[in-house]
Parts: structure tokens; C-alpha cells; sequence
């Protein structure tokens, strides 16, 4: 066994050249595949920082020409694009209020506390999570319709929390089993109420969980096209990721602009789910594999 | 430890024909308290909708007029069954959810092992990867049709490299490039969370495992095959039932990019129900397939749980 492992190490010590070669496929491999998967992006980036006369031109040269920044001040003045911003933002914040409110006290009930329901309770949560927001639509739409809730924000941020709280609350649950059960028995022991030590000892110990949830359900609201389209058809409470869905390129909004619109959209998403990427691929999974 | 005392001396006690004891009372209290607004909020928001669809779905509803809705019995189902149409669309479900999951996760286990090897600047790569899975379904449609415009669209050039293609093809207007598309698109976005999950699979394998194949002389293939593969086969099954789910869900990007077309190829049932509510205004025939949904994904999200509860029960 010594002999067969030593014998092997002074094999990859004895061929470099194998070993050089090895390294410069894998970073090849890597390079190549990185420009597969980012060239999409690399391309929307592209369309919106040249003129339009570089881009308009078939084939397009694929490196950047020259660089140009008034579509930004174009889009804005000819498109509604900040109140459809602003839209989206009193959506997300009401969907992200709503839903951190909740799912502390959701994931406590599920995480620190021991009751009978309490699986019952997750797996109910684990299913609605699953269903296809489509099939909810039409019985909902007709509700709200027959309840004047049409065309309003917080009617949709209510049917958005609906939808994103139960990852929310799986998320949380993930956090709040990390606090030690001894800390918070010795806290109730020392007279500390249950909710107290949640207030006292949980939060506090769970602050980038908190922002996590914060961050999906956030950007749930602020991405989510399907209720917003339907549920909010008047033009005032239009959001952003329906009034982007009715731009169309060349036609009607220079290519420029119309890419410029997609950066201004998902720049903000981009940034904060890839910092919280381990959190919301926890809640994603409910916690069946560790992120 | 701690709950096992207090269950026996609770067993012990109540077991005496006495009234629950107060701890009891007060212990359970609390979290049935919590637990309460959310069962009731997610209860009238998504249950209720749901029982209510199934009710519709053996009404016929009329929105328009003010005209009570009228009970029709199995009719909006015996027209579904006897439908070509809707068969066309189980069809093209179940063609598009089997091709997203074949390549989504292929693309995904590829990634994650290329990924898992030790490289420099492997962050900011792993950064990059992510990078679809962040930007929302809405600006990935407009990055696509603008990539796929038949005038100007870049993808043209790859496409005019291959033999025999001296046009720029109507990429959305063809059915099977269409269909392609979908399931690429769908893939891209999909991808790298399964990607990303793999890899913490892959992390999790003990690195000794490694070491005493390779004593044994195993191949890198054999290292593959006998300890990789084993070592996240668990989590390869779970991610199939969840792409199965994420991608039978799939609505913004087939309904931006095609609306179901050309003539209905890529028409999925979520897309289905759409255009027939609020296309057609058929609110009763669109329940009807909206319930014929419901029990499909009810028993993928059915299989899911099970899945894990046997998960949670080996690692117990």
C-alpha cells in the first residue's frame, strides 16, 4: 500500500508536461464554457453601450466599437420606465414587509419550537410552494374582481407574499435551527418568555438569514410577471417587468434603449441574489441540501 | 433530551383522567398561535382558489353578464378528454419538461464538475455561472428575441457557418427551432442552480473516499462511476423531481417569446390555460384544464415530499 502510494506521487512529480497540459485544458474548458453561459449577458451589454449603427448591421461586430451613454436619458424620457420602476419598488417593499413579518414567526414555530402539526405544517408549506402560479390565477383573478381589487398595489403585493412566503419561511427555518436549543432553554428557564427569547436571542443571531428572505422576497414581487400582467391592467400601476414586456425592439424602441431597459431591470436583482445565493438555494430546496 | 422528560411526565400525568395539565396548554398555545395567520393567509389566498377552481370547473362562468353561474357537471371535462387540441398540449408539456430537465441537468453536473476542480479565479467564475439564474425571466426574453431577430440577430452568425444555410432563419417561426429554443432558453436560466446545488453535493463527499480508490488504482473514470456518482446520486434524484417542477411551471418565457406558437408547438398547459382564459374568455374550460394541472403537479410535488421524508429517515 506505502509503496503503491509513493509510487504514484513520484508519477505526477515525474511527467510536468502532463500536468501543464492537464492545467491548460481545464482553464480552457472553464474559459470557453464561462463564454457560453455569459455570452447572452455579454451581448445585452454590448447592444445597449454602442450606437445603434454598429448593432444594426448584420453581421455585427462582436467587439464593442465605440461607446455611448444618452440611451439612458432617452429611455427615460420617452418611456414611463420610472414610474414603472417606482411601481415595482411599492410592490416589492409591501411583499418583503409582509413577508419578513410572517416568516419569523412562521420558521420559529417550525424551527425552535416542538408541537404535533409541525410537520403537517411544513409540508403544506413545501406544496403550495409547488403549484403553478397559473392555475391560481383564474379563480383568483375572479375573486379579486368581484371584490374591486383589481388595479391596486397592495392587492397584488398580498397575492405575491402569498406565493413567495412559504420559501421564505423555509429559508428562515434553515437559520433559526443554527441557534442552539441550550441557549434558548436557558433563557426560558431564566424566565425569559418563548416569544422574548425569538425577540431577544433568535433575531439577533439570524440578521443574514433575515436579509436573505428580505432579498427573495423583494426581488420576487419586482420580477413576477404573470399576476402583475393581468391583475394590474390599467397603465398608472403598470410595474416594470410588464411595461418592459410591451417595448419592442427596432419597431418601436431603439435597440439601444430597448437593452438599456433590460440593464436598468436586472441590475439590481443580479447584484443582491448572487450575495445571498447560498440562502435562496437552501429555501429553494427546503433545506434538503445544504447550499 | 430535554422534550423526551417533559413528554413521559406529560404521557404520565394526563394518563391520570385528569384534564390536559396547564403546561401543556400553554406549551402548544404559542406555536398553533403562529402558525395560525400563516395557514389562514396562505389558506384563503392559494387553498381557496384552488377549491374554488375545482368548483368552476363544473360551472359554467359567465363574467361579463351578471348571470348566475350555472351548474354543467362533467361537460367541461368530457370536452377536454375528447379534445385533440388538449392532448397536442400534454404532448407538448411533457416534450418540453423532459427535454429542460435532460439538459438542465446535464448542463448542471457538467458545470458543477468542472467548477469543483481547484483553479484560480474559480470565484469569479462561479460568479459568472450564476449570472442567468439572477437576471428575471422578463429582460432574458428581450435579450433573446433580440439575439434571435431573423434581421440583425448575432446568433445568425453561427448559424450561417453551417452548410447550407445562406439565410438568416425565422428562428421563432419554425417548430422544432422554435421548441429548441424554448428548451435552451428555459436550460440557460434554469441551469445554474442545479449547477450550484450539485456542487455542494460534490463538496460533501469525504475527500479519504478519494484517496483510498486512488490506492487502489482506481481510473478517473472508475473515481467517477464508484464514488462521485454514488456520493450525489440522492441529490441528482431530488434535482429531477425539482427541475420537473420548476420547468412544467415555466410560463413568462414561452408566453413572451412565442405565446404558444407557431400554431400551438410549443403551447404548454400553463400557456394552454392562459390563452384560454384570457384570450378566449372560456373562464370554465381554462378552470377545467387548470385542475388537470393541479393534479399533475400534485403528484410530482407528492413524489418530492416523499423523497425527502426518506432522505430525512436514512440520515436519521
Amino acid at each position: 500500500m506505502v509503496a503503491q502510494v509513493e509510487e504514484s506521487r513520484a508519477a505526477t512529480s515525474r511527467r510536468p508536461v502532463q500536468r501543464l497540459i492537464n492545467s491548460t485544458l481545464l482553464y480552457l474548458t472553464v474559459a470557453v464554457v464561462s463564454l457560453i453561459i455569459v455570452f447572452p449577458v455579454y451581448w445585452m451589454m454590448i447592444s445597449t453601450f454602442q450606437p445603434s449603427k454598429y448593432i444594426l448591421h448584420f453581421p455585427p461586430p462582436l467587439l464593442p466599437q465605440e461607446l455611448y451613454f444618452d440611451q439612458f436619458a432617452e429611455l427615460f424620457s420617452e418611456h414611463p420606465i420610472a414610474r414603472w420602476l417606482r411601481n415595482s419598488f411599492l410592490i416589492a417593499v409591501m411583499t418583503m414587509l409582509l413577508c419578513m413579518a410572517l416568516s419569523v414567526l412562521g420558521a420559529f414555530a417550525l424551527s425552535n419550537l416542538r408541537w404535533p402539526g409541525r410537520n403537517l405544517f411544513g409540508l403544506f408549506l413545501l406544496v403550495t410552494q409547488m403549484l403553478p402560479e397559473v392555475l391560481i390565477l383564474i379563480p383568483l383573478y375572479i375573486l379579486y374582481r368581484r371584490l374591486n381589487m383589481l388595479n391596486s398595489i397592495p392587492s397584488l403585493a398580498l397575492i405575491d407574499a402569498a406565493f413567495i412566503l412559504p420559501i421564505c419561511i423555509w429559508i428562515l427555518k434553515g437559520v433559526f435551527d443554527n441557534v442552539p436549543a441550550e441557549v434558548l432553554d436557558a433563557s426560558v428557564v431564566d424566565g425569559c418568555t418563548e416569544l422574548g427569547a425569538l425577540w431577544r436571542i433568535v433575531l439577533p443571531l439570524s440578521a443574514p438569514g433575515l436579509a436573505a428572505v428580505a432579498v427573495v422576497a423583494f426581488f420576487f414581487a419586482w420580477n413576477e410577471y404573470l399576476y402583475a400582467g393581468i391583475m394590474l391592467s390599467s397603465g398608472d400601476f403598470m410595474p416594470a417587468s410588464v411595461g418592459l414586456s410591451t417595448l419592442k425592439a427596432i419597431a418601436q424602441t431603439p435597440v439601444e434603449q430597448y437593452m438599456a431597459a433590460g440593464l436598468v431591470f436586472s441590475v439590481l436583482p443580479v447584484v443582491f441574489y448572487l450575495a445571498m445565493q447560498r440562502y435562496i438555494v437552501s429555501g429553494l430546496t427546503a433545506g434538503a441540501v445544504k447550499g | 433530551m430535554n422534550e423526551r422528560v417533559d413528554a413521559d411526565a406529560l404521557a404520565g400525568r394526563s394518563s391520570g383522567r385528569m384534564p390536559p395539565p396547564r403546561i401543556l396548554r400553554r406549551r402548544y398555545l404559542l406555536p398553533f398561535a403562529l402558525a395560525l395567520p400563516i395557514v389562514l393567509y396562505e389558506g384563503l389566498l392559494i387553498v381557496y382558489p384552488i377549491v374554488q377552481g375545482i368548483y368552476g370547473s363544473f360551472t359554467r362562468i359567465e363574467l361579463a353578464s351578471s348571470a348566475a353561474t350555472t351548474w354543467v357537471g362533467w361537460d367541461n371535462y368530457e370536452r377536454m378528454f375528447s379534445d385533440p387540441a388538449f392532448w397536442k398540449v400534454i404532448r407538448v408539456t411533457l416534450l418540453f419538461t423532459a427535454l429542460v430537465i435532460v439538459v438542465a441537468l446535464t448542463v448542471g453536473l457538467l458545470t458543477a464538475l468542472l467548477f469543483n476542480r481547484p483553479f484560480r479565479f474559480r470565484p469569479i467564475a462561479r460568479g459568472m455561472l450564476m449570472m442567468p439564474w439572477a437576471i428575471p425571466e422578463v429582460p432574458v426574453v428581450m435579450i433573446f428575441i433580440w439575439i434571435l431577430s431573423p434581421q440583425f440577430g448575432v446568433v445568425n452568425i453561427l448559424a450561417r457557418m453551417l452548410p447550407g444555410v445562406t439565410q438568416n432563419p425565422q428562428w421563432l417561426q419554425v417548430p422544432e427551432l422554435a421548441m429548441g429554443w424554448m428548451v435552451l432558453i428555459s436550460s440557460w436560466k434554469a441551469f445554474p442552480f442545479y449547477s450550484l446545488v450539485i456542487l455542494a453535493a460534490l463538496q460533501a463527499i469525504p475527500q479519504e473516499l478519494y484517496e483510498a480508490a486512488r490506492v487502489d488504482g482506481a481510473s478517473r473514470l472508475q473515481l467517477f462511476w464508484h464514488v462521485t456518482l454514488p456520493g450525489i446520486g440522492s441529490t441528482l434524484e431530488l434535482l429531477v423531481v425539482l427541475a420537473a417542477i420548476f420547468s412544467f411551471k415555466q410560463f413568462t418565457i414561452i408566453f413572451l417569446m412565442t405565446g404558444g406558437g407557431p400554431s400551438g408547438t410549443t403551447e404548454t398547459i400553463v400557456i394552454r390555460i392562459f390563452n384560454t382564459a384570457f384570450r378566449f374568455y372560456d373562464y370554465s374550460y381554462a378552470t377545467a384544464l387548470g385542475v388537470a394541472g393541479f393534479v399533475v403537479s400534485l403528484a410530482v410535488a407528492l413524489v418530492f415530499i416523499l423523497m425527502q421524508v426518506r432522505r430525512t429517515q436514512e440520515s436519521a
